[in-house]
Parts: C-alpha cells; structure tokens; sequence
C-alpha cells in the first residue's frame, strides 16, 4: 500500500509534482500514465525517499520509506536500467544491494536465474543490451521478494519479446496478491497490463480509477448508427438533446443517449435502423482528451513545418 | 521462496536495526570496492609509483653518496628518502580512488539504487567512507612498509640506510602511510561536496597544493605563522622526516601536521554528510 497526501515538488516556480494524492492498493497492477514530463518519475523518487517533497507527504505500508526495517523485503524499485557501475558484474551488482539488507548469495543466484541472466552472471553489466540490464534491474528488485513492486517506464526501448516478458511479469506479480506501480507515457502499453490507472498531466492528477470506468468515462458512450435516414435521425436525437456527428456515409455518430434510447427515438420517428452499437472509445483516445491540455512539448505536424512558399528557390 | 531470501530477519529494536544496518551495509561497501577494476588499476599504479619513486631517489642517493660533503651525510634522511614518494604522489593517486568512491555512484546513477536499499543515509555514507579508510590505509601502510625496505636495501651498500628500531622511524613510515589515507577521505568528502570525479580531484590538488603556493605570497612573517595549518608544500617534509625539520621549526611534528590534515578531513567529511543526507539524490 502507497499513499500520497497532498505530494508536491516544486523546483523553483515550477512545480514538477503538485498537490498529488493516491492510494496504490495491493493485488492489482496500478498503471501511472501521463505525457513526458508529467512528474511520475519525480513521484517515484519521492515515493523511494530519494527526493524530498516540497509539501504534502508520502508513506510505504503506512511509513515513510526511509523508516522501512528493511527496505528491499517491502518494496522493489526499478527507476532506471542503466544506472548501474558497469564495471560491476550482473552477479556482483545483485551482492552489494543484497548485503544492506542481509540477503544471502543464494537468493542472488535464484533471481538471476528467475530472469534468464544466470549464464552472464559474471559478465560486466556495461556490455549488456537494454533488455539484459532491464532484466538486471527486474532481478534486483525482486531480490527482498517485497510486496511492493515499482517499475518506471519498465519498457521503454524493450524487444516485443521483452515487453511481453515484462507484461506477464507483472500480471503474475499482481495475482500474487502483490502491489505493483508501473509508470509508463504510452497508454497502450497499459491496455493489457493494468487494472487501475492514475493519471497525471503536468503534475496534477487528472484521474485515478479502474480500467473500465477510465475508458467509459472519458468522453461519455458514442452511440453507432447505421440507417439510410441520416439527416432525419441526426434531426430526432438532436431534439432529445444528443450531440451527433456524421461519419462515413450512412453512419451517425451519436454522443450522449445509450443506444437503446437511439432506438426508441428512431421507432418513434419511424426511422429505419440496419445497425446499431456502441463504439469502444480506444483507450488511446480516452487518454489523449485528458492530457491534452497538460502537455509540455507540443510537436507540429510536419504540414505545418514545410516552408509557406516555394517559388523563390530558383 | 521466502526461506531462500536470507537469514536475518528484519529488527524492530531500533539499536539492534542500526546494527544490523551498519553490518549490512559495510559488507555491501566491501563488495562494491572490490568488485570494479578501477579500485585495482588506482592501487596498483598507488605502490608502483610510491615504490618506485622512493627507490629511485634511495638509488641516486647511493650513486652520489661518495661525492657528497660530511654535511650531506649528516643532513640525509634516509627514512625520508624512501618514504617521500608514497606521500607526495600517493596523495593525489588515492584522491582519484577516495573521490570515485562517491562520485562514481552519481555518475552512474547507482546511488538511486544504494538509496534505494539502505534509505539511511548517514549509514550509507559512514559505511562508504570506513571502507574507504580502511582500504587505502592497509595499502598505504603496506607500500609505505614496503618502500622503507626497499630504499634502505638500496643504501645499504653505503652504510647510509636506518632500521626501524632507530628513533622516529617507524613513525614516519606509518605517519606517512596514514597521511595517504587522510587525503582519500579528504577527496571522499569533497566527491560528496561536488558529487563529480574530475571536480573532485581537482579540488584536492587546490587544496594540497595551491593554497599553500597562493598562501606564500602573502608576507612573510603572517605565512610563518601560518604554515602549520596549512596543508601542502612542507607538511609532507614534516611528515616525512624522523628528525625535526631544521629547516621547518615553524611547523609541528609529524603527528601534529597529520593532525591537523586529519582535521580538514573531518571537516570535508562532515559537510559531505550534511549535503549528503539533505540534497535529492
């Protein structure tokens, strides 16, 4: 269990984590979604006590973390893969974090093992591919066997065999009856993966809720209906005060009346219907609504970049 | 899997947990320190150069002994000549070592993970900073030990060589290897201070040097007075010598000129610790 109340960083004028509350629960993969920039690392690193909160306050199993007995059996954190001294070996590397909290050599050799890295185990982690120093840091979270699992950006740069990996890792870490907090910028890569999602967009917390409701909630049901009436069912739903948008010919794209209101409406206005269904608002879509606002660095498509006039080039 | 993890389980009792953090995390330290070939390549070039360079001057000595004057002989300080070069260059080998201790963990990113694992952080900090000590001071005082032998082998031809049981030479072998010490931890607290390697070392060199070449253009009499206190240019003669310093009354003997850059030591040490435990990782 991870609790935030009120955590706020601010460096200078500019508040990288602000006023940010939450509950992680265990048993569940709790996804931690937001654009570049958005304050999830500085989130975690506050939540591992590496960086001290401006105001507000975060706890690990109702303590700070600092106050943990023994910090790698409550909770394991992979911040960032490569941040390791790469002259140290995988199997070295594991025995160091191993020592402060009185870990023994057996353990070390049983993760190594659990993520595939046995046969490099005396290698130097410096020659290691991105995967290989990912699964280092999965091994070294795992080490204590904690019940708190924090991943940021667990597979940012993986082979899709790593990401898969990575994904059934933390299902089966979750149904487990584990915590696991995993921070990604990419909603699709939390599609199969979480169960709850927080939300943050320029430090602020923008939702925190199931996968389902996120996904419903987002923008209210769009209503799908294929009839060869357009205008006149566009005109009926638009008196009972639905917003309505037509797509491909012979589609009307209706927004706030379930579908089975839409079709009373079209018996009652004799109306003829030859399909009719919700559309799945993607997750995708449902996440760029609500973060559109809150991102830092807009790109620009590159019609907009192409020069405004040509003919001068001889 | 649980009962594979380990054998102690985590303490409640406050002081029986610092122990066991203490413990815990020394043996990490250790494992740390050995476990990267930098620590190796930086000793082995540390008793390289110190032995070599006291070898050196013992043998030049021996060469130009028959052509020195009765005053020569007198002034010689055979212990001094061995040991000179375990000072004046292991001082700054074992900065790069006392530094990187800290500044590599930054550079790596590695700290994030030591935190990580040991969230008290002055326990992270001692412990780094005792191994440290511990380290550098075995392999000063065996290269010291060993450039003694060496360089008094060297005299032996001219009768010019001292023993260990002649007065203050075993102090000055071990001063010396202690002053090496004293400079890795001092490069330890400014790594903690500027949390950068090539920063680090650079401030040790302003330190050890610099301040006091800058210090000698002050007038005279207020850089007499001063000398003492200040680390650098005679003090490693100071430290080095077996007799009092003719030339150097100013200065206090070998152990109090130790002393006192022990004190700068602390000092830098101490600040790290503050900066250390306050600053975001």
């Amino acid at each position: 269990m991870i609790e935030a109340r009120g955590l706020t960083k601010r460096y200078g004028a500019t508040a990288a984590v602000d006023d940010l509350s939450f509950t992680i629960r265990p048993g569940m993969v709790t996804g931690f979604l937001g654009p570049n920039g958005a304050g999830k690392t500085t989130t975690m690193r506050m939540i591992l006590g590496l960086d001290y909160p401006t105001a507000g306050m975060v706890t690990v199993n109702g303590k700070p973390y600092a106050k943990l007995a023994s910090p790698m059996r409550e909770v394991g954190a992979l911040l960032d893969a490569r941040a390791v001294h790469g002259g140290r070996s995988a199997r070295n590397h594991l025995l160091c974090l191993a020592r402060t909290n009185h870990i023994s050599r057996r353990r070390v050799d049983a993760v190594l093992d659990l993520v595939g890295l046995a046969n490099v185990a005396g290698k130097r982690s410096r020659g290691f591919s991105l995967g290989m120093s990912q699964r280092l840091g999965i091994a070294a979270a795992l080490l204590g066997d904690p019940e708190i699992l924090i991943f940021d950006e667990p597979v940012n740069g993986l082979d899709p065999e790593g990401i898969v990996w990575i994904r059934t890792l933390m299902r089966s870490l979750a149904a487990e009856g584990r915590t696991v907090f995993v921070s990604s910028h990419l909603i699709s890569e939390m599609e199969n993966t979480a169960d709850h999602l927080i939300v943050v967009g320029r430090g602020r917390l923008l939702a925190d809720s199931g996968m389902a409701e996120f996904i419903a909630g987002s923008s209210g049901q769009v209503v799908l209906a294929r009839t060869p009436q357009p205008d006149a069912l566009g005109r009926a739903l638009n008196a009972a005060g639905a917003t309505t948008s037509t797509g491909e010919p012979g589609i009307v794209q209706v927004r706030g009346l379930t579908e089975d209101v839409v079709a009373d409406i079209a018996f009652a206005n004799g109306i003829r219907l030859n399909h009719l269904a919700p559309a799945r608002v993607s997750l995708e879509q449902a996440f760029m609504e609500l973060t559109a606002d809150s991102v830092d660095y807009h790109g620009q498509s590159p019609v907009d970049t192409q020069p405004a006039h040509n003919g001068s080039e001889a | 899997m649980t009962t594979t993890i380990g054998r102690v389980r985590p303490d409640t009792q406050p002081t029986a947990r610092l122990r066991t953090d203490i413990l815990g995390t020394l043996a990490s330290e250790f494992v740390k320190i050995r476990s990267v070939r930098a620590t190796y390549w930086t000793l082995i070039i540390l008793i390289v150069a110190s032995i070599g360079s006291g070898a050196t001057y013992c043998a030049v000595e021996a060469h130009q002994w028959p052509h020195l004057t009765p005053q020569d002989h007198a002034n010689f300080d055979p212990t001094q000549a061995s040991v000179l070069g375990v000072a004046l260059l292991g001082q700054f080998v074992i900065a790069v070592l006392g530094a990187q201790t800290i500044t590599a963990e930054y550079s790596t990113g590695m700290m994030r993970t030591s935190l990580t694992v040991m969230p008290r952080r002055t326990v992270l900090y001692g412990a780094k900073a005792a191994v440290l000590a511990a380290v550098t001071l075995i392999v000063a005082l065996s290269t010291s030990f060993a450039s003694f032998v060496l360089g008094q082998a060297l005299l032996a031809g001219r009768h010019a060589g001292a023993t260990l049981s002649q007065p203050h030479v075993l102090r000055s072998v071990i001063v010396t290897a202690g002053y090496v010490a004293v400079c890795g931890v001092a490069a330890f607290g400014l790594g903690a201070i500027l949390r950068h390697t090539a920063a680090a070392v650079a401030a040790v060199f302003v330190l050890f040097e610099l301040i006091q070449r800058l210090a000698e253009a002050l007038p005279h009499n207020l850089y007499t007075s001063m000398e003492k206190w200040l680390p650098g240019g005679a003090t490693v003669g100071a430290i080095t010598a077996t007799t009092p310093d003719s030339q150097n009354p100013q200065l206090f003997s070998a152990w109090g000129e130790l002393a006192v850059l022990g004190a700068y030591a602390v000092i830098l040490v101490v600040v790290g610790a503050v900066l250390f435990r306050r600053r975001d990782a």
